[in-house]
């Protein structure tokens, strides 16, 4: 067994309120700029009774992700606890990231005189980017660094029913575990888009 | 009448309906089924949905495919012309015969502008493609830029040359078969009567490349460039507008190999393996003993016409 942590995300669709609050919550802690939203709320099923939900979806931080391998340049790596995060230094903005990523994660904000496509931004699980930690420079291009300062991502932190959970694989399972035991009756699928981000 | 009238109807509400974008979306039961996914309506999450069918299709050849196979074809075909280049070598012609007007001003201007926007183009392209060896960065990120740069240039000079040529290019079956057949003579170092028109079949199959290539580059180019469009025909091919991309991103790097392939040839030969034929293409004539031997029907058409005549020293 590794001993180190596999950072995942969870949100359990049966708690998420469509309350939209971490994705505000992301562009303000991170100063993202308007029409940037690492982080979305959908609502799914819409109207459908019975099957309608929402979830907070966002980089999966997946493993063997796709747009590490697709990249054409190599920017992105993946750190030892499984957060994929890329060098916007060396990013071109192609978008062949956005086309390989089965969440729709990358963004891409206009840049320069010309508004063409400027290089990618994703949500980094808070933990920065390649840039000297905490330095000015990192907070500018890949916004705050709290894993480094030992903070929660700011979407989970803030989630108000608890459904976005993030941590080491083992203590999200085990939360997720301690919900169905408790609720006692009923089936829980696994949650959305794990099977995709992080295979079975 | 009446027919044509309904016909004519049914056509117009059908085109209407795919542009107005009222066609249904795509019906409610089919989302994937698989593990956790309880999605039934396709509207919301864009990305997911088709996931699998083209998603994983691009990611599949970005990682395994398209950077061997452009690496395979640059370096294959430079390597055939190199081999053929040191073994059968460059075709001479006689320059001190008349000369024949072949490319006037305008078409030469034209061949400029479209060369012009294919030498910001395909190496722009490559240093892309090849990306990751050159570190990324400012330099990649320039060249993706000039490579928008010179689309606008080719996007300007695509009709054009279309005009110029299109008549010229149209394909002659009895002399293009056989110009295939004898490949064009090229694998022989004698001075064989070819069969071709003002131009050959080679040239016409990178005219047409050029021409229908091109309008594919530009079309699944300006999609990536642009990428953030909703069309409801899209909707209608139970399409989302990032499959468009990813199919965009397929196709524009299949049809940009051949396009390679074909631009490596053109160099090739109108700068190594014919002389004078870069020349050529810079004052607009060619030397009646070359027309005699390379465009044989396009030289006794010109006989016929009294245009040349045939008393002139070869050698």
């Amino acid at each position: 067994m590794s001993s180190f942590a596999r950072m995942k995300f969870y949100c359990d669709d049966k708690r998420c309120i469509d309350c939209d609050g971490c994705s505000v919550a992301c562009a303000e802690a991170h100063e993202l700029p308007v029409g940037i939203s690492r982080r979305k709320v959908v609502l799914l099923n819409e109207g459908v009774e019975g099957k309608e939900f929402s979830t907070s979806i966002a980089c999966m931080h997946c493993t063997d992700a796709p747009c590490e391998q697709v990249c054409p340049v190599d920017c992105f790596y993946i750190r030892e606890d499984g957060i994929v995060l890329h060098n916007k230094d060396i990013c071109i903005g192609c978008g062949y990231c956005l086309y390989a990523c089965p969440f729709g994660a990358p963004q891409f904000p206009k840049d320069g005189a010309f508004g063409t496509r400027g290089v990618m931004d994703k949500c980094t699980m808070c933990a920065g980017g390649p840039a000297e930690t905490n330095s000015a420079h990192e907070r500018k291009l890949y916004g705050q660094n709290r894993i480094a300062e030992g903070k929660v991502p700011v979407c989970a932190a803030m989630c108000s029913t608890k459904a976005l959970l993030v941590g080491d694989s083992e203590d999200v399972s085990k939360i997720y575990r301690e919900r169905i035991s408790s609720k006692g009756h009923g089936v829980q699928s696994v949650p959305y888009g794990w099977s995709t981000a992080y295979g079975n | 009448m009446k027919k044509i009238l309904l016909l004519c109807l049914g056509y117009f509400s059908l085109y209407a309906r795919v542009i107005s974008g009222s066609v249904p979306l795509a019906s409610q039961d089919i989302a994937p089924r698989s593990g956790g996914d309880l999605l039934v309506s396709s509207e919301l999450v864009q990305n997911i949905l088709n996931y699998q069918q083209w998603g994983e299709l691009f990611t599949y050849l970005q990682v395994h495919w398209f950077r061997l196979l452009f690496a395979v074809i640059l370096i294959g075909v430079i390597l055939v012309f190199a081999i053929h280049y040191m073994i059968i070598g460059a075709k001479v012609f006689n320059e001190n015969c008349p000369h024949v007007l072949v490319y006037p001003m305008f078409q030469r201007v034209v061949h400029w502008i479209a060369a012009l926007s294919f030498v910001l183009i395909v190496p722009t392209g490559l240093i892309m493609e090849f990306g990751k060896y050159l570190g990324g960065g400012e330099f990649v990120r320039i060249s993706r830029h000039i490579h928008s740069i010179g689309t606008v240039i080719f996007i300007i000079v695509f009709i054009p040359l279309f005009y110029v040529w299109v008549r010229a290019m149209l394909l002659s079956f009895r002399d293009d078969t056989r110009w295939i057949y004898m490949l064009g003579g090229y694998l022989n170092k004698k001075h064989i009567k070819v069969p071709a028109g003002k131009f050959n079949a080679g040239q016409k199959m990178w005219f047409w490349m050029a021409i229908l290539g091109g309008f594919v580059m530009i079309i699944t180019g300006g999609a990536m460039y642009f990428e953030n469009f909703d069309i409801a025909l899209l909707q209608k091919l139970n399409l989302d507008q990032v499959d468009l991309l990813r199919i965009s991103a397929i196709v524009h790097n299949f049809m940009g190999m051949a396009i390679l392939a074909l631009f490596i040839t053109h160099l090739y030969m109108s700068l190594f393996a014919i002389k004078g034929s870069l020349q050529s293409m810079i004052t607009g004539y060619k030397s009646v003993h070359e027309l005699k031997y390379l465009h044989h029907s396009f030289y006794k058409k010109l006989l016929s016409k009294k245009l040349i005549s045939e008393d002139y020293q070869e050698d």
